[in-house]
């Protein structure tokens, strides 16, 4: 069935209803899930996941589908207002677009985030409708060593991202590694740093070290300085972009897109990787790098889009070849098959009502999520009025119930706790905490991929450059990283040590 | 001072893990073991804690009187949660954490408080219990 | 005629309904009184969406089909289904409110991996749900298309250290390779995976030889045309590959039996009357003709000695001896 024909079959399934009400209902709890801080789209979905049963498949699934980048849309709104990360894939809107808020321009952040949401989804879908089966065929040949390549490019990625000292950002994304072996090594099954711990043997969770770095830091700072009786002073001035602000963000925003979707195709990658790539990359593309960190709107517009993006790419491995990347479209994978449907290569023709009525989907969820989100701008900004005493409790009641809601066990509270205090600490003494964050993402994919790489070749290394993708990634960063020491040297470079 | 205790902690730190993950040994016959990343990680952060022992320290703003006892507030707010939330369920240990957080950091009056917390508990417990479907811990009384 | 109508309406309507009620109230009469006073939680070890929790969340369905109490799923993960497994063993309340859907990955844990914190004694067995095989696959295109499971083997033989098969390590996907390598001296190229699913994608993407996993993970491509099914690591063939040989066919044993065998455990110490109540919940719900039909649908059989046990406890117990004696024989266990 050719593109067009099915697309517009899919909008004939997704236009009734009941359908059209799932979608709704989907997007309204994806945008609740990714404001609340902690909670996140996976805790949403396996807890909406029995819901799908007695409904039809294509409600169902669409109704998911619009929770998981729902989510996308939501996270951002607290990461801007109050400094505090919805989900670990907004981690990275925190850093300028609060500032954007303190600097009195929530609006136009929120904005931003919103309208580069719409833009990403939207291209991604697109380029699902089109090149699904091309870019699934494509992304299955991506082995370890392909993997590998492109972590070591995201680890790359990383080191652009650090500000101020040098050594001390390096020391992050070193310490990073290091929490990231805590658990289980997945290569040969043995225990690493867990010291007899059962709970230690799972691992140290993402989403307590989020919150604990960002959220808890954020309101120890908040509270030690007897605020300021709101979070921001200024009156939010100008609930809509500027024209200079869309004339810096739309190329961030294509880029972004471009980019997430690309990651999100990737086993490991996503909407988080995503995020923290388009930062990456808009800071090293600005021609005054200098302004990120201080409200710099490419840093929302990036990253925010990216994350969008990503969700539509991490569908594609899952629709059209079965195989989940992530643990969210692994869930997705699951619903699927207990209504008796196996994604896979032949679900587009075999189910094309299915598979049309969900793209279809994502093009109306977008829809709802920009028509949702943009007049919650205003709303959302009078949350800054609130007197910061009567904020902060709920605040932290809402980041200790989404700590918890991950695993349901309260060795991950403390986690929050310890990691709340630990960043506390290091931001009084100017570290940066975001490097540590991506490297505690990208390590665990990096090690596994590279010793797995190194156990089915047959010529050890070689096979890095035998296989022309990871050769061409491996290059790219070796560039990147001697483009980074050059500016790092030069007095035009930002941050020396 | 501050900076120099956590370089040395650093230092520490990192030859600590350094040498637990020589113990998973390094390299096997098919590529690293478990050791080798820990190890090439806990060296660097070892090396950061040196190379930053040379460079000029950063002098932090410490919280002082009122300001710490703020955040040990909050701290202690949060702590309280977490070892008592298995025991007592959500509902009660809840809305008395936020009691103590309300009122160690804010300017709030224990009225305030209370109908703060008690409110706020109800909120994300209806949120999170029906809206959502997850279930919150219960205490021994059965919510 | 009008005998006949009403036989026609009796037979297939009065009559399952009257049986369902029947059943349905069978299961009341066990129900002690003041349980449950909250809902059931089915604890499911392994990540949303995978077949340990898609098989838990079908079973919570039909356990509330027949109980009409509500149940819900909750997916405690973690170390490779250690964290469940230590929550159900030592912290989870034996009050009848818990209920662990389980894997036979549990006696590994227990025996290699749990370090006197807990035993297998501290779960005890309440219903047999479903038993999934071992099945290898290889690919429909490369060097060793069209291959049987002897030839691969043999293949592994003259060339060792060629042929890449997808393990898991610490788990059956590595104990079934390690025992053909012993019995035939054939040596694989062993690639870790984190689980089954992902070695199968490799496989499809040309970066192993061999992949190891379930009928449910590998269908779409099986479908697809891309993996070309070798062998299943069970008694019988399967009823949805017919064609496709047990291990102990092809290479002349009965010794290569690995299967996911699921079933379900409460906390040691839950009260005896709420006990046989949760069992036979499960029981009634595993004799529910929608509930196995969706079962089959991937590609899951069901051992008759444990889907008619006596005592499910003794007869799981073999299974369990029979591991330990593997562990024992390979140096793992003294």
């Amino acid at each position: 069935m050719d593109p067009l024909a099915g697309l517009l079959s899919g909008f004939a399934v997704i236009l009734t209803p009941q359908n059209l009400y799932l979608c709704l209902i989907g997007s309204v709890i994806g945008t609740l899930v990714g404001v609340l801080p902690g909670v996140g789209p996976l805790a949403a979905l396996a807890l909406l996941l029995p819901v799908t049963f007695t409904l039809p498949p294509v409600g169902g699934m669409v109704m998911l589908c619009s929770i998981f980048y729902g989510a996308m849309y939501g996270g951002s709104t607290t990461s801007v207002l109050l400094n505090i990360p919805g989900e670990a894939a907004s981690v990275v809107t925190c850093i300028d677009g609060h500032q954007m808020a303190r600097q009195g321009r929530a609006g136009a952040a929120l904005g931003i985030a919103a309208i580069g949401s719409f833009i990403a989804g939207t291209i991604g879908v697109v380029i699902m409708t089109f090149f699904a089966p091309l870019i699934a065929a494509v992304a299955i040949r991506f082995g370890p060593p392909e993997n590998f390549g492109l972590m070591v490019l995201g680890l790359v990625c990383t080191l652009f991202m650090i500000s101020g000292s040098a050594v001390k950002g390096v020391l992050m994304v070193a310490l990073g590694f290091l929490v990231a072996a805590v658990g289980i090594d997945v290569v040969n099954g043995r225990e690493r740093f867990t010291f007899g711990s059962v709970n230690l043997s799972g691992g140290i969770e993402l989403l307590s070290v989020v919150i604990g770095l960002f959220g808890l830091t954020e309101v120890f700072s908040n509270v030690e300085q007897r605020l300021k009786t709101t979070v921001v002073a200024e009156r939010v001035t100008g609930l809509w972009p500027s024209l200079a602000d869309w004339r810096a963000s739309w190329r961030p925003m294509l880029r972004g897109s471009g980019l997430g979707f690309l990651l999100g195709l990737v086993p490991g990658g996503g909407p988080v990787t995503a995020s923290f790539m388009s930062y990456a990359l808009e800071k090293r593309i600005a021609r005054d790098p200098q302004r990120f960190g201080k409200g710099a709107i490419e840093g929302v517009a990036g990253p925010e889009s990216a994350n969008n993006a990503a969700v539509a790419g991490s569908l594609i491995p899952v629709l059209s070849l079965g195989i989940p990347g992530n643990p969210v479209t692994a869930l997705l994978l699951g619903a699927l098959i207990i209504q008796g449907i196996q994604p896979g290569p032949l679900f587009m023709t075999q189910r094309p009502d299915l598979f049309w009525g969900i793209v279809a989907g994502m093009y109306v969820g977008n829809v709802f999520l920009l028509l949702l989100n943009l007049p919650l701008v205003g709303v959302w900004a009078q949350l800054l009025r609130i007197p910061y005493r009567v904020l902060f409790p709920v605040v932290l009641l809402l980041c200790v119930v989404g700590a918890y809601s991950a695993n349901k066990n309260v060795f991950d509270l403390w986690v929050m706790l310890a990691f709340g205090i630990g960043g506390y600490a290091l931001r009084k003494l100017e570290y940066d905490l975001a490097p540590f964050v991506i490297a505690f993402v990208l390590a665990p994919l990096l090690e596994q991929s590279l010793r797995q790489s190194l156990v089915m070749s047959p010529d050890g290394a070689m096979i890095l450059l035998q296989r022309p993708v990871t050769a061409l990634l491996l290059a790219a960063s070796a560039v990147l990283a001697a483009l980074m020491l050059r500016r790092k040297s030069s007095p035009k470079g930002g941050g020396g040590s | 001072m501050l900076e120099r205790a956590l370089n040395v902690f650093w230092i520490f730190l990192g030859a600590a893990a350094a040498a637990y993950a020589w113990t998973l040994g390094l390299i096997g016959p098919s590529g690293p073991e478990s050791g080798l990343f820990p190890l090439i990680a806990a060296l660097i952060v070892m090396g950061a804690g040196i190379a930053l022992l040379f460079s000029s320290p950063v002098v932090p703003e410490l919280p002082r009187g009122a300001a710490l006892l703020r955040v040990a507030g909050v701290v202690g707010g949060l702590a309280f949660m977490a070892l008592a939330l298995p025991h007592a369920g959500f509902a009660v240990t809840g809305a008395l954490a936020m009691v103590i957080l309300v009122r160690t950091a804010g300017d709030s009056s224990w009225v305030e408080a209370i109908l703060l917390a008690l409110a706020s508990v109800a909120v994300v417990m209806w949120l999170f219990g029906q809206v959502l479907g997850m279930a919150l811990p219960r205490g021994p009384w059965g919510w | 005629m009008k005998h006949v109508a009403l036989a026609f309406v009796a037979t297939f309507f009065i009559g399952p309904a009257l049986a369902q009620g029947d059943l349905k109230a069978e299961l009341a009469k066990l129900k002690p009184r003041d349980f449950p006073t909250q809902p059931i939680e089915f604890t499911v070890v392994y990540p949303a969406g995978g077949g340990m929790d898609v098989t838990g969340r079908l079973l919570a369905k039909y356990v509330e089909k027949w109980t009409g109490e509500r149940v819900i799923v909750n997916n405690r993960t973690g170390g490779a289904g250690m964290i469940g497994h230590s929550y159900l063993a030592t912290q989870a309340k034996p009050d009848g409110h818990t209920v662990g859907v389980l894997a036979n990955l549990v006696w590994g844990d227990a025996m290699l991996r749990a370090q006197g914190r807990w035993s297998l004694n501290d779960l005890e067995p309440i219903g047999y749900i479903n038993s999934d095989a071992l099945t290898w696959v290889g690919r429909a295109e490369g060097p060793y298309k069209g291959y049987s499971v002897k030839q691969i083997i043999q293949a592994a033989k003259d060339k060792p250290g060629t042929v890449r098969v997808a393990t898991v390590p610490g788990s059956m996907w590595e104990y079934i390779v390690e025992q053909i390598e012993a019995s035939s001296g054939a040596k694989f190229l062993r690639v870790p995976f984190q689980g089954g699913g992902a070695g199968i994608g490799a496989l499809v993407g040309g970066n192993v030889d061999v992949a190891q996993g379930f009928y449910s993970e590998f269908r779409g491509h099986l479908d697809g045309g891309k993996v070309a099914p070798l062998a299943v690591a069970s008694a019988a063939r399967m009823d949805f590959l017919k064609d496709m040989p047990t291990f102990n066919e092809a290479l002349g044993s009965s010794d290569y039996l690995w299967q996911v065998i699921r079933f379900a455990v409460v906390p040691k110490g839950t009260p005896a009357d709420r006990k046989a109540y949760l069992g036979a919940a499960i029981h009634t719900a595993m004799k529910d003709p929608e509930l196995l039909a969706e079962y089959r649908k991937f590609g899951v059989f069901f051992d008759p000695k444990l889907a008619n046990s006596a005592n499910l406890a003794q007869d799981l117990g073999a299974y369990v001896e029979a591991e330990r004696q593997f562990y024992v024989k390979t140096g793992r266990l003294k």
